[in-house]
């Protein structure tokens, strides 16, 4: 070390404070059983293993319902008796939690909901939470990777892309992934395309087939002047059947099938953190920005010119782009906290909030499914027409005592809206059928 | 209603208790280094070693159990970036200082240097406190981190560099504060 690093090493020590608390070993026993993620292998616990779902390559499948168990630590002086379906207090110093609120529910038949599958499986209520939520399943995802393509949903795990069974829950397929941006899955045709790499000066995307989950393509798509660090949405597919890439100074236009660039709009403002095509095809809407200001391009595809740009006015950035006929939909942010907007036409400077958005670090997004537009977060469920923006149905989602809820946008998928669940200590996660109401049905149009 | 379907058995693997006890603080204190708050921190220590806990014995035979829980500490701290705001401007309560010879001195240094860390992307973040912090060497990082050494002497020196240049740090580093 030089004397610059020994300077900056000596004020870490310095100026890190004492932790208020310490850590407990029962507090990591507690996070051990409450995280599906974490859980050990059977070998680890002193019970044969239960049956596990058919298709299901995770460990640990049994339902949520039945996922309740107590856990001793042998040899500790005082044991914890944890009920890993408590979720709703945070693990006590060498207490038992509160006991779970979770009640057992049922499919509703909601007017919206008319095409429900009939293998759906009954969910779990979720106390507080909006539109007859049921938590079917106990999987972790990242919340703003779910879409959903022919009847099944897709979404990143730890470390894998997943194809799920919306009637179940159950993960059908999986395959080794690690999201290299924030970018949902996009599906064309029967490929599942995500970010494999982004990098420097090149865009590796991967196309897995949409039915196992097998990969079946690579593509290397050149950067200019070397990608942003910021992006939000960074690849989208058009109604031409193409995947549109920001890639640094530039956004590539790419035929899957071929794997060749076919286009390159050239981006002025700044590096390309979002794009995303209208449904007719003819206008392209790029986010460009750092963490203090966004500005939207809109090319006309067919011109290649720029038709159209503002910037946020609130100063924040920006980024998950999603067009609609009415115009394009994005999030912005302010520390912990962030939020979705409607930009009529692409413009910005017409800008408003949608939905009260999520705290806490979780995600705030749009997505476009079942021909309306959703909103979720921490604080209500949005539905919202995408030709006006106009909000459709609302709802509040209420703390579980006093723990704050979140709900992911929901996505449709087999006649049923699907959204990711987390409780804000992350002690319970999962996929939840939402039934919203029937104005959310998407006959406003697109 | 809770539905007990059975009754689990979770064996504390030898020696862990004592580590935790042991090593807790300094893995609170670099949790909050790479995350501006207490409560994330804890987060991220007790994820750690919940994630050591299954491999605990083969870890101890290896004599790695510490470099094992900081570099699930640090990949999971880069796992939240990714999905949380990259705006994100840490807020967080500060605790209450002790024992310092200057109170608000040593508060407003906390906070320079937050917003200092805040300033890094992420990986020059980690590697910040896992070279200077923890005092892991290059490689010690790199393996952390999943990257080359020179991936981290890149890191560092771009970190160097921001923080050289950030707003009331350079004077704390010369020594500003008292403790």
């Amino acid at each position: 070390m030089n004397m610059e690093e020994r300077k900056l090493a000596e004020l870490l020590h310095r100026i890190a404070p004492e932790p208020p608390r310490p850590v407990t070993v029962e507090q990591v026993a507690y996070r051990l059983v409450t995280d599906r993620q974490l859980r050990p292998r059977r070998s680890h616990l002193g019970r044969a293993p239960r049956p596990r779902r058919p298709g299901l390559s995770r460990a640990w499948a049994a339902p949520a319902a039945a996922a309740a168990a107590v856990v001793v630590i042998a040899g500790a002086s005082v044991g914890i008796a944890a009920l890993a379906s408590s979720h709703h207090s945070t693990p006590p110093s060498g207490g038992a939690p509160a006991s779970s609120t979770l009640s057992t529910g049922t499919v509703s038949s909601s007017p919206a909901q008319t095409s429900a599958s009939p293998q759906s499986e009954p969910g779990t209520a979720i106390p507080g939470a909006p539109w007859d939520a049921q938590l079917i399943d106990h999987q972790m995802f990242f919340p703003d990777s779910l879409v959903s393509a022919d009847g099944s949903l897709y979404g990143y795990g730890n470390g894998t892309l997943d194809r799920i069974d919306p009637a179940t829950g159950a993960i059908m397929n999986t395959a080794q992934y690690s999201p290299a941006i924030l970018n949902p899955p996009v599906v064309i045709g029967n490929t599942v395309w995500v970010v494999s790499s982004y990098n420097g000066g090149n865009v590796v995307l991967h196309g897995y087939d949409a039915s196992t989950l097998a990969q079946t393509s690579s593509l290397l798509v050149p950067a200019i002047g070397g990608v942003s660090t910021g992006g939000q949405g960074v690849l989208a597919s058009g109604p031409d059947g193409n995947l549109y890439v920001a890639a640094g100074d530039i956004v590539s236009v790419v035929n899957p099938a071929s794997g060749q660039v076919t286009y390159r709009f050239q981006v002025t403002a700044g590096k390309a953190t979002s794009v995303a095509v209208s449904p007719d095809g003819s206008r392209l809407y790029v986010g460009v920005g750092s963490s203090t200001s966004f500005k939207l391009l809109v090319y006309d595809v067919h011109s290649h010119i720029v038709v159209g740009s503002s910037t946020l006015t609130s100063g924040a950035a920006g980024g998950n782009l999603v067009a609609t006929s009415g115009g394009v939909w994005g999030t912005t942010g302010s520390g912990h906290s962030e939020w979705v907007w409607f930009a009529p036409g692409g413009n910005l400077n017409r800008a408003v909030q949608v939905g009260r958005g999520a705290g806490g670090g979780f995600a705030a997004y749009p997505s476009y499914s079942g021909g309306v537009v959703w909103v979720g977060g921490s604080g209500d469920l949005v539905c919202a027409s995408p030709a006006t923006g106009q909000v459709l149905a609302t709802a509040d989602i209420a703390a579980d005592n006093g723990a704050a809820q979140y709900l992911a946008s929901p996505v449709v998928a087999g006649g049923q809206a699907y959204s990711y669940y987390q409780t804000a200590a992350s002690q319970l996660t999962g996929l939840a059928r939402v039934t919203p109401p029937a104005s959310c049905t998407g006959a406003q149009g697109s | 209603m809770d539905t007990l379907t059975g009754v689990e058995h979770l064996t504390e693997p030898d020696g862990f208790r004592n580590f935790v006890q042991a090593r807790s603080s300094a893995l609170l204190r670099s949790g909050w280094l790479l995350t501006g708050d207490w409560t994330s921190a804890e987060d991220l220590v007790q994820t750690a070693l919940a994630a050591a806990w299954p491999r605990w014995p083969d870890l101890r035979r290896q004599d790695a159990p510490e470099v094992y829980v900081r570099k699930i500490m640090v990949n999971t701290f880069l796992r939240w970036r990714q999905r949380r705001w990259n705006g994100e401007i840490a807020t967080g309560r500060l605790p209450e200082p002790t024992a310092y010879g200057d109170v608000f001195a040593q508060v407003d240094a906390r906070q320079s240097l937050l917003a200092a860390l805040d300033r890094l992307p992420a990986r020059q973040r980690a590697v910040v406190v896992l070279r200077y912090f923890a005092d892991q060497t290059e490689s010690q990082t790199a393996a952390a981190m999943g990257c080359s050494v020179g991936a981290v002497k890149s890191h560092a020196a771009k970190a160097l560099a921001r923080l050289r240049d950030a707003p009331g740090l350079s004077e704390l580093m010369t020594g500003g504060v008292a403790s």
